[in-house]
């Protein structure tokens, strides 16, 4: 490595988005480049004097007041848009699926729903991570890598548990869009089948319960008391045995 | 969907202080950082609904900073400059003031120094266009991460990693090159 690469490297670096091995092949130039060194201590000396003397301003308790204030008063009802029709429907799906009723809107591969639309997201997250060079962001040793990983990626992190003991390896995660929403996904091989386990949204809790596209199957599952969904190409009885396992994970 | 909007509000007041550290830095004075954070959250209880997961902080710290820019623009240009030299300045002598005010020993002359290097800093980091302080706050003072920071600015991480780079840049080159013999032990 070059110092010119080095020093494009060197503020992810030092800002700990580095992946392990670019932040080996860096280190490797550090050991032998004291003007890279001069620059990293240079980034630290900055962040020490930014973090040691620059104020960071509290919320006035006037304001905290002002807020809570506001919570506990009644919004005026917002005008209705054409967008936030099938939102709402949505949301009464997802209480539908909450309560545990057993009115699942049926599926249409033509319908326009907020289920199809994001089973389409789904297939398409799924697809689109089998045609990139690696499916997950983050590779597991094992689930105490995964789980951590997800914290300040999103709100919630999803129960992670490996089931290598049982054929389906747990290979890493990754974050995919459902509609706008930022969703963690698990991903899980089991022998050649390549496994995604997305943990659905609110307004994508209508999925179908159980879909095929092109070869593809759609499953949904409960993984944690979450909804989740899972996407693959195994057979009938392999998706049966994840499903049960995910739905009894604790 | 009051419990979507019950959980705004725990996640507007959880997040208050860092919201106000972003107002505050973006438009330099306490009065506009209150009213566009309370903007923000009246703005952000409204869309609760539309909220579909992701990160939560990054979500409000986005809307809070939309609220400082929407603030920003009505303003007019040369009177806010006028009003972000006078701040620095009060700044300054705030700092200066609140360190001198219950000072009986003999320590004087430090806590001044100290009050003026804080006041320098503070100038100087209000002197930087705003997209690059605001990259800078986001980073180095409420520790956001790249892809959090992307959120927040409704940019690519590309676009954050090269003003985190020219906001970093600017500001050794204003403070001076540190030290060595005080940052050596850093790493």
């Amino acid at each position: 490595m070059d110092c010119r690469s080095a020093r494009e490297l060197l503020a992810p670096y030092f800002d700990g988005e580095l992946d392990r091995m670019a932040s080996r092949e860096l280190e490797a130039h550090l050991d032998g480049c004291a003007d890279c060194r001069t620059a990293l201590i240079e980034l630290d000396g900055l962040r020490r004097t930014l973090r040691a003397d620059l104020p960071r301003y509290a919320a006035p308790q006037a304001l905290r007041a002002r807020i809570r204030a506001e919570a506990s008063k009644r919004l005026p009802m917002r005008i209705r848009q054409p967008r936030q029709r099938w939102l709402a429907l949505a949301a009464s799906w997802a209480l539908a699926f909450a309560a545990g009723a057993v009115l699942v809107p049926p599926w249409s591969p033509h319908g326009g729903g907020a289920g199809e639309q994001a089973a389409r997201d789904l297939f398409a997250g799924h697809w689109r991570a089998l045609a990139a060079a690696s499916p997950v962001d983050v590779v597991s040793t094992d689930r105490h890598m995964v789980k951590p990983w997800f914290a300040g990626k999103v709100a919630q992190a999803p129960l992670v548990q490996d089931f290598a003991d049982r054929g389906f390896d747990l290979v890493g995660a990754r974050i995919d869009y459902v509609g706008n929403a930022r969703v963690p996904v698990l991903v899980y091989r089991h022998g050649r089948h390549l496994i995604d386990v997305f943990v659905l949204p609110e307004e994508a809790a209508a999925v179908p319960a159980s879909v095929e596209r092109q070869g593809y199957w759609l499953d949904r599952v409960l993984l944690g008391g979450l909804p989740a969904a899972v996407v693959s190409d195994m057979d009938a009885s392999e998706r049966a045995r994840f499903v049960q396992m995910l739905a009894t994970a604790k | 969907m009051s419990s979507a909007r019950a959980a705004v509000s725990e996640l507007a007041l959880r997040h208050l202080d860092a919201a106000y550290n972003l107002g505050r830095w973006l438009l330099g004075n306490e009065q506009d950082a209150a009213d566009a954070v309370h903007d923000a959250f009246v703005r952000a209880s409204r869309s609760a609904e539309t909220y579909a997961g992701g990160n939560a902080r990054a979500w409000w710290l986005a809307i809070v900073r939309n609220c400082c820019l929407a603030r920003l623009q009505t303003r007019s240009g040369e009177q806010r400059h006028v009003a972000l030299d006078q701040i620095a300045a009060d700044q300054g002598q705030d700092a200066a003031d609140a360190l001198l005010a219950h000072d009986d020993d003999g320590a004087v002359e430090d806590r001044l120094e100290q009050a003026q290097r804080r006041a320098l800093l503070v100038r100087h980091l209000q002197a930087l266009p705003p997209e690059f302080r605001e990259a800078l706050i986001l980073r180095e003072i409420e520790e956001l991460s790249y892809r959090e920071i992307a959120d927040v600015l409704q940019a690519p991480i590309g676009t954050v990693m090269s003003r985190l780079a020219r906001g970093r840049a600017l500001l050794q080159k204003s403070l001076g090159s540190p030290r060595p013999n005080e940052v050596k032990h850093g790493l």
